[in-house]
């Protein structure tokens, strides 16, 4: 991904933690755009361990559902594509609960 | 709790045009979108901390910006964005019409009342299952298009665009001006097709000359820019080695199969409405061509057959935003009369207008259609390819569902196919696949699509988590 410079002026960065790294977004950027942003296309493994990106970016076919915690709160699956990120957010692309 | 006069459910031209004609007949009115921001997908807003001073200065999207800017500035709209709807219920008791359940993109449960609902619930790209279509770095031109428009990003920096609608030279132009590259533009058909079709609508088409003429300068600006437009140049499969996503897109070319590497694949086969709210509140629906999908049918003033729910826009078929802009205002005007704003001759007089933009429209709205018919050019899924992307269910296992359940007997629908096979039971519910399994069972059964009982669409429109609903009971 790369984000188009000319002609647009963003608001200073902030960074959310996606799979425990840090990674620089802008604020108004979807947690979809965060992932994006990781260098990663993998929102996902599907059932076969394969790797799954996001399809619609218009909520509709839910490819870019990954799990996410604002501050404390406990973890909930949203929409990337619809959720935007925030300076206290954190991003799991596996099953946080699950994870060894 | 607050009775809105209107609740209109979609936040795009169709529900704006609606919005602003139920405000000026003195209606309260809320929009409920699951966007932040209005506008819908084709004027998707960047985000309102960003400073985007070109955002879409070209000649199509002017009157929809206009009445953007209209109904933003209005402080009588009450705005419900980032919010999506679970379910419209009738609620007569309630002194309202209906109540309408939704919950908020990052969860939470509320509820909101109106005495009529309109769903302008826009469409969708269709979703097509080829192999290799869930690789990461395969999406639809849609999802690449709103991440420019919106987000300002550039998913992929080499772009195959591949399918069957001329909405692809629309997304070339938006893909180099960019700053990316076009690999290609893959049209499945070939132009003779494609011109064969145009030139039996085109006397009709004519009427609204404005989008040919920015098809034509859509199509000068891609020779200029040296992008190949490639016609009978149908996509086989999407490729990509280890785990990085696709990364080439193989046709079939005039001397066999062809590779064309890129690191991002757009499909464009056309769109589907967007129906389930309109299905779920039992409002009459059926099956739309070229593309497919459910459209809300309605009368010539937009009521759908549940008396105090509307429709207008894609959600009654696809037929681009200009109509949609037209039908909303229909929309709002019956609306208007139905609450006893507006006398009969007050809306029938105020629709005159409306109206005939829109019956003007049809003859490019038709030529389109037969232009872009994805129908013959549908790429083949092999017996692995994933039909259902949420339950990962392949081809195969939904045609052998298929197979015994026509072994039973031949009336089934799509509904037979989930339970046999769970195809369509993830988290999209079924808006991925439906079109897909309806083809096959319609194939199978050898009727038509329309024959084909759908899934039946149910409360929560939405996936959510079930303690969100508890701590909302409580």
């Amino acid at each position: 991904m790369r984000r188009i410079e000319q002609g647009v002026t963003r608001p200073e960065p902030i960074t959310v933690e996606i799979d425990g790294a840090s990674v620089m977004v802008h604020p108004g950027e979807t947690v979809a755009v965060a992932v994006l942003a990781s260098a990663s296309r993998r929102f996902r493994d599907d059932r076969s361990g394969a790797p799954r990106g996001m399809f619609c970016n218009m909520g509709t076919c839910s490819e870019c559902s990954v799990w996410a915690a604002l501050g404390t709160s406990p973890w909930r699956r949203v929409r990337g594509c619809l959720v935007l990120a925030e300076p206290t957010l954190r991003i799991s692309t596996r099953d946080p609960e699950s994870r060894p | 709790m607050t009775v809105f006069d209107i609740a209109i459910v979609g936040g795009g031209p169709a529900g704006l045009a609606a919005a602003e004609r139920t405000l000026a007949a003195g209606l309260s009115t809320c929009i409920i979108d699951e966007q932040q921001r209005a506008g819908g997908q084709i004027l998707r807003q960047p985000p309102a901390a960003f400073s985007v001073p070109g955002w879409l200065t070209g000649a199509p999207y002017r009157k929809g910006r206009a009445l953007l800017a209209k109904l933003s500035d209005d402080a009588k709209l009450h705005w419900l964005g980032g919010q999506s709807v679970l379910g419209i219920t009738p609620d007569p008791a309630a002194g309202a019409g209906f109540t309408l359940a939704l919950s908020g993109t990052m969860g939470g449960v509320s509820e909101v009342q109106a005495k009529r609902v309109l769903v302008a619930g826009g469409c969708y790209d269709m979703p097509v299952a080829l192999p290799g279509w869930t690789l990461p770095g395969v999406m639809s031109a849609g999802a690449v298009q709103t991440l420019v428009k919106a987000q300002q990003v550039l998913p992929g920096q080499r772009v195959v665009l591949f399918g069957t609608h001329p909405l692809m030279i629309v997304l070339a132009q938006q893909v180099i001006e960019a700053g990316g590259q076009v690999e290609a533009v893959c049209f499945a058909q070939s132009f003779a097709q494609m011109a064969k079709a145009a030139l039996a609508y085109l006397p009709r088409a004519i009427a609204t000359p404005a989008p040919l003429i920015a098809a034509a300068g859509g199509m000068a600006a891609l020779r200029r820019a040296g992008v190949k437009v490639r016609y009978g140049a149908p996509v086989l499969r999407c490729e990509g080695e280890g785990l990085g996503g696709v990364d080439q897109v193989v046709i079939a070319g005039p001397n066999g199969e062809e590779a064309l590497a890129c690191d991002l694949a757009a499909m464009c086969y056309g769109f589907l409405p967007q129906a389930d709210l309109v299905r779920q509140a039992g409002a009459g629906v059926r099956w739309s061509n070229p593309a497919g999908g459910w459209e809300a049918v309605h009368d010539d003033a937009m009521r759908s057959t549940v008396p105090g729910l509307y429709v207008a826009g894609e959600t009654t078929g696809v037929a681009g935003s200009d109509a949609a802009m037209a039908e909303g205002a229909i929309a709002g005007l019956a609306i208007a009369q139905d609450a006893g704003a507006l006398t009969e001759r007050e809306a029938a007089a105020a629709m005159r207008g409306p109206r005939s933009t829109r019956k003007a429209m049809q003859g490019f709205i038709d030529l389109l259609r037969a232009v872009a018919d994805p129908r013959p050019w549908l790429p083949a899924a092999s017996a692995e390819t994933l039909l259902c992307r949420c339950e990962d269910i392949p081809a195969g296992a939904v045609d052998k569902a298929i197979a015994d359940a026509l072994c039973v007997g031949p009336s089934f629908g799509a509904s037979a196919i989930k339970l046999r096979c769970r195809a369509g039971m993830g988290l999209c519910q079924g808006r991925s696949c439906e079109h897909a399994l309806i083809r096959r069972i319609a194939a199978a059964r050898g009727c038509g699509e329309g024959e084909v009982e759908g899934f039946r669409p149910r409360f929560p429109a939405r996936a959510l988590a079930i303690a969100d609903l508890l701590e909302d009971a409580e």
